[in-house]
């Protein structure tokens, strides 16, 4: 087990956007954006912006782009196949994981026998659990409104905000 | 009653004719053959009565709440819980006791033992009731009391064991009315009905063992359906069902004899003497009979244990409590049968009796309520609950003394067999 | 032996009639009562990663806004409610919510567990075949659903659930019904979408796939981290296994899942009595009847003599 610290309140949705686009080595630093703008599934919550620059200084490439970046790939899982240390072309996030996972389309390409990356998580997944984990060990920001702001939709959601419940009894709690 | 019938020679009535030669009225037969007054006085001069009214305008307004605001109004009953005392008790402690109508139409129709006709009718008379009113509290349990007949006419689940339980228990009721009718018939003067009764009553009996079989079996094979909720001791998947037929068995015998020695004490009054006569006779081979079953019930309750190697839960808590049960329950009114039998002890039979009804009810509370989510908090019950619970069976009693008082069940029709 | 003849056969037909009739209500008892169904080859399934969940309570709240559930008495991100006990027991679903989240403290971690709750759509469930009125049905697509027009809220589905996910409405006199998750079937499953709270979960905490896909990937992930998982996913065999599956790093049990279940369905534990329905059906009428015949054999024969003594003297007079 990795040591981690988990609050119920603290840790989620949240902190992330992180690894939106493309993150290079620090030698093609000049290639990578300054800050992305991660909107494209905003609905509860709003965009992030990720500051790019300053995460450079905080992880090394591999950590969040995996084998793509041409460094040496950390996880043994993904080093038994993926040796070579080339840079892909495209390094974006959302190029491999997918917004919409669950969609019937992608779950029957799961069927294909010759398919090793059975359980590749979507967009949303792939941010949350690299960039949580991480913030929890780096003391980074994990609660989730930390990292992006509740829209009307995500307060009328959560019933909080202006749509805090306003009676406290809800029927039938005592059963 | 006891003072009017000391007075008057023509009641109580037992014949369709008065002194006189004219015949009772319904609406006479209905009072007893008392003036509206009289009729009145003697029901409040009983002290019995007036508890009865008690409960009951407590109890009432309490049961028009549960329909009014429903059931978590009313019960504690719960997502944990979801059966409380309406069915603990009312169903799966008043089943088992009126197994008597199954046990002594068997053994006066069936096997032929005349020498227990006496207490046939009152033995039909009880399971007939008993039976009624487990429906009347399992309406009251019930979400939407008002599809009661939905697994029969509706939408069928013949799968499941409560279909049978619902299937079994309608038929049996019916089986049971019609048992019961011929008393009526003679009541009110239609012989031809009693007549048409007579010929079914093997077929009747038949369709009364095989019914009762399976639906007291039934009601103990519905907590097999929670094998991991049920405490290992009160809960055998493969015994469940001879568990519940077998305890039925001295539970509607015991249950006679409770009912007649009432009777024949509160309502001396209404017995003839062959009912009289023969009580003393007819307890003691109800009480060999319920003796037996009580050998048998302890032998798989133990081969049930051995069976399912739970040795070990005998020595916990729950251990102590299950042995509490057996012995309190069964052993104890088992050993006083035996001596009661053996030296013509009447009281100490009655005793017993009413021992063994109790630790029934208790059995089956233990398994529906107590032993139910043993590992999780134990729900106590409602107080309205517990009222509603009394009033439905205060009610049952009215009842059921409505109908001795009346119905030839423990005195024979004068004219016209 | 004339009058052995003459007296069973037709008291014996009549008995033998009404137990027919009695016969054919309850004889198609067993016809769905197989007890090894292992699912729909296309059901779908839910993988519950609990390493994964954060306890944000997301999905409680998008399943309440899906299934148009009560306002509930808190915010969905007042974590407060981890707090609570009713009767010592952390929170569970209610009428007003089909599925809950709860923490579970860890002494020897340095962080809580979470656990997700909810229907775990049984492969063969015991609400289902518990259930007299067939108010319930497992669809192919894997959800288990429910009628409440045709249910007459016995709550016997309640007492056959190992899960205790069925709850009643027991605030409601005119209108109750058995409130549980059904895998929001009417809204997305059946259109092949993910439920709701699978969709709105930020860690991906559960999966939505084909069953078989799932365990598949529960697999995959127990192997691929080494020490990370107990080697088990709960529900893969649990009573007949379970649309619902869970993979956990700490013993299901720490966890508030009873680990106790058995692996065969629990209609299998009702099998023994309803063997013994179609025997008492056959057996029971013939014989009784045949006992009937014999106890009152002495009196029959009784009976037949003094009628020939009569006979003779009527003759003889």
């Amino acid at each position: 087990m990795r040591p981690r610290t988990r609050k119920p309140g603290t840790t989620l949705l949240c902190v992330g956007s992180i690894l939106f686009l493309s993150l290079t080595a620090p030698a093609l630093a000049i290639d990578a954006p300054e800050t992305i703008n991660i909107d494209v599934m905003s609905k509860f919550y709003g965009p992030v912006t990720f500051d790019h620059a300053m995460h450079v200084d905080y992880a090394s490439c591999e950590e969040c782009h995996h084998h793509t970046t041409g460094e040496i790939v950390a996880d043994p899982n993904c080093a038994r196949c993926h040796t070579h240390h080339d840079a892909k072309t495209v390094v974006s996030c959302s190029k491999c994981h997918v917004a919409d996972r669950f969609n019937q389309e992608y779950i029957s390409k799961l069927e294909d026998p010759e398919l090793y990356h059975l359980d590749k998580p979507g967009l949303k997944g792939a941010y949350h659990l690299n960039c949580v984990s991480c913030h929890v060990t780096t003391s980074g920001p994990t609660g989730c409104v930390d990292c992006h702001a509740l829209t009307e939709a995500g307060e009328k959601l959560y019933r909080t905000g202006a749509f805090t419940p306003e009676t406290k009894t809800a029927s039938g709690k005592e059963h | 009653m006891k003072l009017f019938t000391n007075e008057r020679p023509d009641i109580p009535i037992s014949n369709h004719h008065k002194e006189d030669g004219t015949q009772w009225t319904i609406k006479e037969k209905l009072l007893l053959g008392l003036s509206v007054q009289d009729y009145w006085k003697q029901f409040f001069r009983n002290p019995v009565n007036w508890l009865m009214i008690i409960i009951c305008s407590i109890g009432i307004p309490l049961l028009l709440g549960r329909y009014i605001f429903g059931l978590g109004w009313v019960t504690h009953a719960s997502n944990d819980y979801p059966w409380g005392l309406f069915l603990g008790f009312g169903l799966f402690g008043m089943v088992p006791l009126s197994a008597s109508g199954f046990l002594l139409g068997t053994t006066v129709e069936l096997f032929g033992r005349k020498d227990f006709k006496s207490i046939e009718r009152l033995a039909l008379l009880n399971g007939l009731l008993g039976y009624f009113f487990a429906v009347l509290f399992l309406e009251v349990d019930l979400g939407m009391w008002w599809r009661l007949p939905y697994p029969m006419v509706v939408s069928l689940g013949p799968a499941s064991v409560l279909f049978l339980v619902a299937w079994h228990v309608a038929t049996y009721l019916s089986v049971q009315i019609a048992e019961v009718l011929p008393a009526f018939f003679e009541w009110c003067g239609w012989l031809k009905g009693k007549r048409i009764i007579r010929k079914f009553v093997l077929g009747l009996t038949v369709a009364g063992i095989i019914l009762s079989t399976l639906h007291q079996g039934a009601l103990g094979a519905l907590f097999t359906y929670a094998p991991a909720k049920v405490h290992p001791l009160w809960l055998s998947t493969n015994f469940q069902w001879i568990h519940f037929f077998c305890s039925s068995i001295f539970a509607g015998l015991s249950m006679v004899i409770i009912a007649s020695t009432l009777i024949r004490n509160f309502m001396g009054w209404r017995c003839d003497d062959t009912f009289k006569n023969n009580l003393d006779y007819v307890t003691v081979g109800m009480a060999k009979g319920a003796s037996f079953a009580m050998i048998t019930y302890l032998i798989i309750k133990i081969v049930a244990v051995a069976h399912d190697q739970e040795w070990s839960y005998l020595l916990t808590g729950w251990g102590s409590y299950y042995m509490l049960e057996l012995g309190v329950g069964v052993v104890l009114p088992m050993c006083m049968f035996a001596v009661g039998i053996r030296n013509n002890w009447l009281k100490l039979i009655r005793i017993a009796a009413f021992i063994t009804a109790l630790g029934i009810i208790w059995n089956r509370i233990n398994t529906s309520l107590i032993c139910f989510n043993w590992q999780m908090y134990q729900e106590i019950p409602h107080w309205k609950e517990v009222w509603i619970t009394i009033t439905l069976y205060s009610i049952y009693f009215m009842t059921y003394r409505f109908i001795v008082y009346r119905l030839p069940i423990v005195y024979g029709w004068q004219d016209g067999k | 032996m004339k009058f052995m003849e003459k007296l069973s056969r037709r008291r014996f037909l009549k008995s033998g009639l009404a137990a027919t009739a009695a016969a054919t209500v309850i004889k198609n008892t067993d016809s769905k009562a197989s007890g090894n169904f292992e699912g729909y080859p296309d059901g779908m399934g839910v993988l519950v990663d609990l390493t994964r969940c954060v306890g944000c309570r997301s999905c409680e709240a998008a399943c309440n806004k899906e299934q148009g559930l009560p306002e509930p008495e808190k915010p969905f991100n007042d974590f407060s409610v981890f707090d609570e006990l009713h009767h010592g027991q952390k929170r569970r679903t209610d009428e007003t919510a089909y599925t809950v989240v709860n923490r579970f403290d860890m002494p020897d971690f340095d962080h809580p567990i979470f656990k997700k709750f909810q229907c775990n759509h049984c492969n063969e469930p015991a609400c289902l075949t518990s259930c007299f009125v067939n108010a319930y049905t497992k669809t192919p697509e894997g959800a288990v659903i429910y009628n409440a027009d045709v249910c007459v809220g016995c709550r016997t589905c309640m007492i056959a659930c190992p899960f205790y996910v069925p709850t009643f409405k027991y605030s409601s006199a005119f209108s109750p019904r058995i409130m549980k998750c059904i895998f929001c079937y009417d809204t997305r499953l059946k259109l092949g979408k993910a439920p709701a709270c699978v969709e709105v979960c930020p860690q991906e905490a559960l999966s939505f796939g084909k069953r078989s896909d799932c365990i598949s990937m529960g697999r995959q992930r127990i192997r691929q981290n080494p020490g990370k998982y107990v080697d088990h996913i709960y529900g893969e065999h649990e009573v007949g296994g379970t649309s619902w599956m869970y993979i956990s790093s700490v013993d299901f049990d720490k966890v508030g899942m009873d680990t106790t279940l058995p692996k065969e369905p629990i209609l299998n534990s009702v099998k023994d009595f309803l063997a013994i329905v179609p025997m008492v059906l056959t057996i029971w009428p013939a014989l009784f009847t045949g006992f009937h015949l014999l106890a009152t054999l002495k009196d029959k024969v009784m009976e037949m003599e003094m009628e020939e003594k009569r006979k003779e003297k009527e003759g003889q007079a």
